[in-house]
């Protein structure tokens, strides 16, 4: 919200420069964004008397000036503005002026001619037409009053004054007002707020002469009040009201309207003002809609309106939408000679309510359902009269219309002086309290440790103890807070189990040299599509967002492959040789869940990878080593996802659960995911991880006597899994059997066709003697016997 | 020729022989010529027996003494032989130690996690818990249970993805500070990371998703002072002593009174620089006093216990930490990026 200074320096004296103002505002609760000073953005243009103007030989649209600009000598200026007459006051930026927009002015050559300086229109040095007429970017800017030459054009065009911008804390709606934040500002600065004297000239008259109102739905607007202008002259309004209203970023239109703007930035209150004439049958019905009501709205839509939502509207039609926007037809214009001002309160959740609804939100609306004060809109309304008399724009009558049928009562706070201590952690006094609790304008009473407080009227905010407890700290100052340890039992925190079990995951993951993603959690329907996953499987089912951003992160994630192959996607279309990736993040599975239920969140590591150093086994093993590290064993068996290459793909079978899937990707995934090179992509439910992993036990001390070592090649069919044979030779091994392990395959001429000879070496032990060979062959051959038997694996000669 | 003559002329033909010797095979065949089976000296030992048996001793001796002379030459010898041989061996042996080699490096855990992992390192040490919760959360743990009731215009501050009516995708990690309100009785001191939501648009400070660690502390006499002293301690815990905090108002409907905290600017020190826009401090927490409102729907009897609450966004950390200017980077995954962090 941007507040000009001199506005505040009516109602309170800043002692301070506006930078400490700022540093005193923030330190106090009062937020402030920035400060603009409007004079650096104008420097140095000046009033500039036009003394003569001759024709320049080379051009048809440029002239050359001799301009007044209070110094010894007049200055040339060459200028192309169209509207140029000798005697005219214009503002003159001189050599080394600064205009809106960092622009510098430098001397000059214009097609031949020297020029010292520039004549300027009104945009050039950022006054709109509204805020001191001219004709626009059309031609320069003249006075229209007399000035001396070299006179600086900023107080002249109201432009010369600091602007504060602040930034209201959502809990004081009472701050989103002049006197709100001159109020804090007094407080803040240990000035005095000057409440204005509210004193107007009034002529009698009747309300019901004018305007018949009817509020029939009090419970959504709880106050209505109006004051009727008569004999209105519509024209523009002063210098220093256009001013103020340009600083906060308000255009000035005419004085009725100027009124209703200021005394909205003054108060708080935003106002409506409406023609009487076109009020139908002088009837202002405040009431909630219709069934299947419309209503044109000022920005020329139709909108359809709904029985919650509250409507100003003469007998027969809505005409605007109350605390929303007004209607067309009552507009203020040139012609207007009857007024009527209308300041209102409206339940703000309401207003909140139909603003959603109908996608429409203005800056009364915004007032509205942040909280206005129903208590001072008779002050406000007077304000605006007192306006009207001050800019001679009409005559007020003195009948009120003020419909409050049950006026708010204030709230008393009771408080103790040592829990608001206890509280913040100080020992202020309790007459500081009172004095800091006072110059807030609320009427504080204090009996021994207890204080009595009641708020002023615009303090909403003000409910209890703790609320006090804030008023009192941020006004003796958060800097008075001082440092001190938690006491009572102190331990070592802990992790919980989630966060124990990801911990050694990303530990053993990067020490392998992964690297962490991290991806968002909602994704494209269209990606969990293109894994080609069988209908009925259970991650199509997606939990969708209703209100996403777009498509593309419209539906949690259920798989965190899509993710990942994006991640691969990406870096191999940027290039990048090799990566090997990984993320931990709960997917969210909704299968068997009922409305209005939670999503199972199942924490899963994904692995995507590809480059030289990169296949199929490599991210195998490193994930069969991290379950190894967990103390889970798993049994590796073929079988692929929709998105895996069928040949070349696993699960890791943990008895009969499914604990990981590897796998090279699918080309038609590589092709749906634009990607080129060998990719594998590995998921592991960590969920489940986490019931399975196991403490260590007991080590397996070193053994005393000494092993056997055979080796043996064996012949098998090509499909033969060397998994399955390996588990038919340690099944068939027994106890005796220390160590099972491949350590060659031969393919090649000396076979038949389509079989391949695998070589194992075995090692047996007896812990407690020496083995012999008569101990070891028996269970040799029923090794070969097995793999014979399960496997069609036959010894080579 | 006598023996003596025959002995003395070996040993002088031998010991210039040896002069020349410098490699292993002159050194055996040397040692052969000399000591084996039909050697010089191994001959005339042997030719010993032609002697009468008065002089044998006295030969033996000396013949011995040459050998043992020979011996201890060659010996010698062959020492320095073999030591030359090794050094050239391992001169033959040397490698380019600067030359590269493929190989996979160390990874890495994201930015987020390592600078998370830092800050509950600290929070654990303090004594605090580690919690966490759902991310699609109910609106009554997320909102409600935290002072923030249907329709309230603190509300709009969280522009907030909708599941359902009732369920959303959490905007803060509060709920599991609600969660654990309402399930452990005090003293509580918990942490709670997470992944939160809002319905920002993507661009360099912005993103949708983001992450944030939450604090909550529940016991009798907890103050705002107590509050200062624990941000304190992880400021400088994460930054350094010479780092401290400033408490400003604010207003959170979950906190009463409210603060926003900023640490001094760990770029300029306090000096005032670009990062800090000129103040020295850079705005890193929310914080205050837990509303007693709060305490009370979520059975905490507010009379008898205080607390306070903190919340920090870690996008911003490590992005101040890091020096990343555009917080996209944290989420695309690009290993060029990746791969430049490390563990401190």
């Amino acid at each position: 919200m941007k507040v000009p200074m001199q506005w505040i320096k009516q109602y309170t004296d800043v002692p301070v420069d506006a930078k400490e103002f700022q540093e005193a505002m923030i330190m106090h609760g009062t937020g402030v964004e920035g400060i603009e000073d409007q004079c650096e953005a104008v420097q140095n243009v000046v009033v500039g008397k036009i003394l003569s103007v001759r024709k320049h030989e080379n051009s048809d649209h440029m002239v050359i000036c001799a301009v007044d600009v209070g110094e010894a000598e007049p200055l040339q200026i060459v200028t192309g503005a169209p509207n140029v007459h000798e005697g005219d006051l214009v503002p003159v930026a001189k050599v080394g002026a600064v205009l809106p927009g960092g622009v510098n002015i430098k001397k000059g050559k214009l097609r031949g001619v020297d020029s010292f300086g520039m004549c300027c229109s009104g945009p050039e040095i950022g006054v709109p037409d509204y805020l001191y007429p001219s004709v626009g970017d059309k031609g320069l800017l003249v006075f229209h009053e007399d000035y001396a030459p070299g006179s600086d054009v900023r107080p002249i065009l109201g432009v010369d004054d600091t602007i504060v911008d602040f930034e209201i804390l959502a809990n004081r709606p009472d701050c989103l007002s002049v006197w709100g934040v001159s109020r804090e500002a007094a407080v803040t600065l240990g000035t005095t707020f000057r409440k204005p004297d509210i004193q107007f000239e009034t002529v009698p008259g009747n309300m019901d002469d004018f305007v018949h109102i009817d509020v029939q739905d009090t419970d959504l607007c709880p106050r209505y009040c109006a004051r009727i202008i008569k004999n209105v002259k519509i024209g523009p309004s002063p210098m220093w009201m256009r001013k103020a209203l340009h600083a906060a970023g308000v255009r000035a239109i005419n004085n009725i309207v100027d009124i209703t703007n200021y005394v909205m930035l003054e108060t708080g209150h935003p106002m409506h003002a409406f023609e009487l004439a076109k009020v139908k049958d002088k009837h202002i019905i405040v009431r909630r809609a219709y069934e299947g009501e419309k209503i044109v709205t000022l920005d020329g839509k139709e909108r359809d309106l709904t029985t919650n939502m509250l409507m100003i509207a003469d007998q027969n039609n809505a005409t605007g939408i109350a605390g929303v926007m007004g209607g067309e037809e009552s507009e203020i214009t040139e012609e207007t000679t009857t007024v009527m001002f209308e300041i209102a309160a409206f339940d703000r959740t309401n207003i909140r309510l139909t603003t959603r609804a109908l996608g429409l939100r203005t800056e009364a609306s915004g007032r509205f359902e942040r909280g206005v004060c129903a208590a001072t809109c008779r002050e406000a309304a007077d304000r605006a009269c007192q306006l009207v008399n001050l800019l001679g724009a009409g005559e007020v009558i003195d009948d009120v219309y003020d419909c409050y049928p049950q006026p708010k009562v204030a709230q008393t706070v009771k408080a103790s002086v040592a829990r608001i201590n206890a509280r913040i952690g100080m020992q202020v006094p309790a007459d500081e309290m009172v004095r800091i609790l006072s110059s807030l304008e609320m009427d504080v009473s204090l009996d021994g440790d207890c204080l009595t407080v009641v708020p002023p009227a615009f303090r909403e905010d003000i409910e209890n103890e703790a609320d006090l407890s804030e008023e009192v700290l941020r006004i003796y100052g958060y800097d008075h807070i001082q440092s001190t340890l938690l006491r009572g039992e102190t331990a070592q925190g802990t992790r919980n189990v989630h966060m124990q079990l990801s911990d050694k995951v990303h530990r053993i993951l990067s020490g392998k040299g992964l690297y962490e993603v991290r991806c968002f959690s909602f994704i494209s329907p269209k990606l969990v599509d293109k894994l080609g996953l069988a209908a009925g499987d259970p991650r199509l089912n997606l939990l969708k967002v209703t209100n996403p951003l777009g498509e593309d992160t419209s539906v949690m994630r259920s798989t965190l492959v899509p993710s990942m192959l994006g991640c691969v996607s990406l870096n191999q279309n940027r290039n990048n040789e090799s990566a090997m990736l990984y993320e931990i993040s709960p997917i969210f599975d909704i299968n068997g869940r009922k409305e209005g239920e939670l999503p199972h969140e199942r924490s899963t590591l994904c692995i995507g990878a590809y480059g030289s150093n990169v296949d199929f086994y490599t991210i195998r093993d490193i994930v069969m080593d991290m379950l190894n590290r967990f103390g889970v064993d798993c049994t590796v068996v073929p079988g692929a996802e929709p998105y895996h290459h069928p040949g070349r793909a696993a699960k890791l079978m943990a008895d009969d659960f499914c604990l990981a899937t590897v796998g090279e990707l699918h080309p038609d995934a590589m092709a749906a995911f634009e990607i080129t090179k060998r990719t594998v992509i590995a998921e592991v439910n960590l969920e489940k991880l986490a019931q399975l992993r196991t403490k260590m036990g007991h080590v397996r001390n070193l053994p005393k006597f000494p092993a056997v070592t055979r080796d043996i090649a064996l012949v098998m069919d090509e499909a033969t899994t060397v998994g399955s044979v390996l588990t038919a030779i340690r099944h068939a091994g027994g106890a005796l059997l220390e160590q099972a392990e491949m350590f060659d395959i031969y393919r090649g001429t000396q076979l038949p066709e389509g079989k391949k000879s695998v070589a194992f070496s075995l090692v047996f032990r007896n812990p407690d003697r020496t083995l012999s060979d008569e101990d070891v062959n028996p269970v040799m051959k029923k090794i070969l016997d097995a793999c014979e038997h399960a496997c069609n694996a036959t010894l080579r000669l | 020729m006598d023996m003596h003559e025959q002995l003395r002329k070996i040993q002088e033909d031998a010991l210039a022989a040896l002069e020349s010797v410098s490699d292993k095979a002159s050194l055996d065949a040397l040692r052969l010529k000399l000591l084996g089976k039909k050697g010089e000296l191994t001959l005339l030992l042997r030719s010993m027996g032609q002697l009468p048996a008065e002089m044998r001793p006295k030969a033996g001796q000396m013949i011995n003494e040459v050998r043992e002379q020979l011996t201890a030459r060659m010996d010698e010898l062959d020492g320095k032989i073999r030591k030359i041989e090794q050094e050239k061996k391992l001169a033959r042996e040397a490698i380019d130690v600067t030359e590269p080699r493929k190989h996979t490096p160390l990874g890495s855990m994201h930015p987020i996690s390592l600078v998370q992992d830092q800050l509950l390192q600290v929070f654990t040490g303090m004594g605090f818990d580690v919690v966490e919760g759902p991310e699609v959360e109910y609106d009554h743990f997320n909102f409600e249970l935290l002072n923030l009731p249907k329709n309230h215009p603190a509300r709009d501050a969280q522009d907030t993805f909708y599941i359902e009516e009732n369920i959303v995708l959490r905007t803060h990690t509060s709920p599991v500070q609600a969660r654990t309100m309402l399930t452990r009785k005090p003293p509580i001191r918990i942490v709670c990371p997470g992944r939160v939501y809002r319905a920002d648009e993507v661009d360099a400070t912005h993103s949708p998703v983001f992450h944030q660690m939450e604090g909550l502390v529940i016991d009798q006499d907890v103050t705002m002072s107590d509050l200062k002293g624990t941000l304190d301690a992880f400021a400088k815990a994460l930054y350094g002593d010479n780092v401290t905090t400033r408490f400003r108002p604010s207003f959170f409907p979950f906190t009463e009174p409210s603060a926003e905290v900023d640490l001094t600017c760990v770029n300029c020190h306090g000096k005032g620089c670009r990062v800090c826009k000129g103040t020295g401090w850079i705005e890193v927490l929310g914080a205050g006093m837990v509303n007693p409102k709060v305490l009370d729907m979520c059975g905490i009897d507010s009379q008898k216990y205080s607390g306070f609450a903190f919340g920090v966004g870690l996008e911003r950390i490590v992005m101040l930490r890091y020096g990343i200017t555009d917080m996209r980077a944290l989420y695309e995954g690009d290993v060029r990026f990746l791969s430049q962090f490390r563990e401190d």
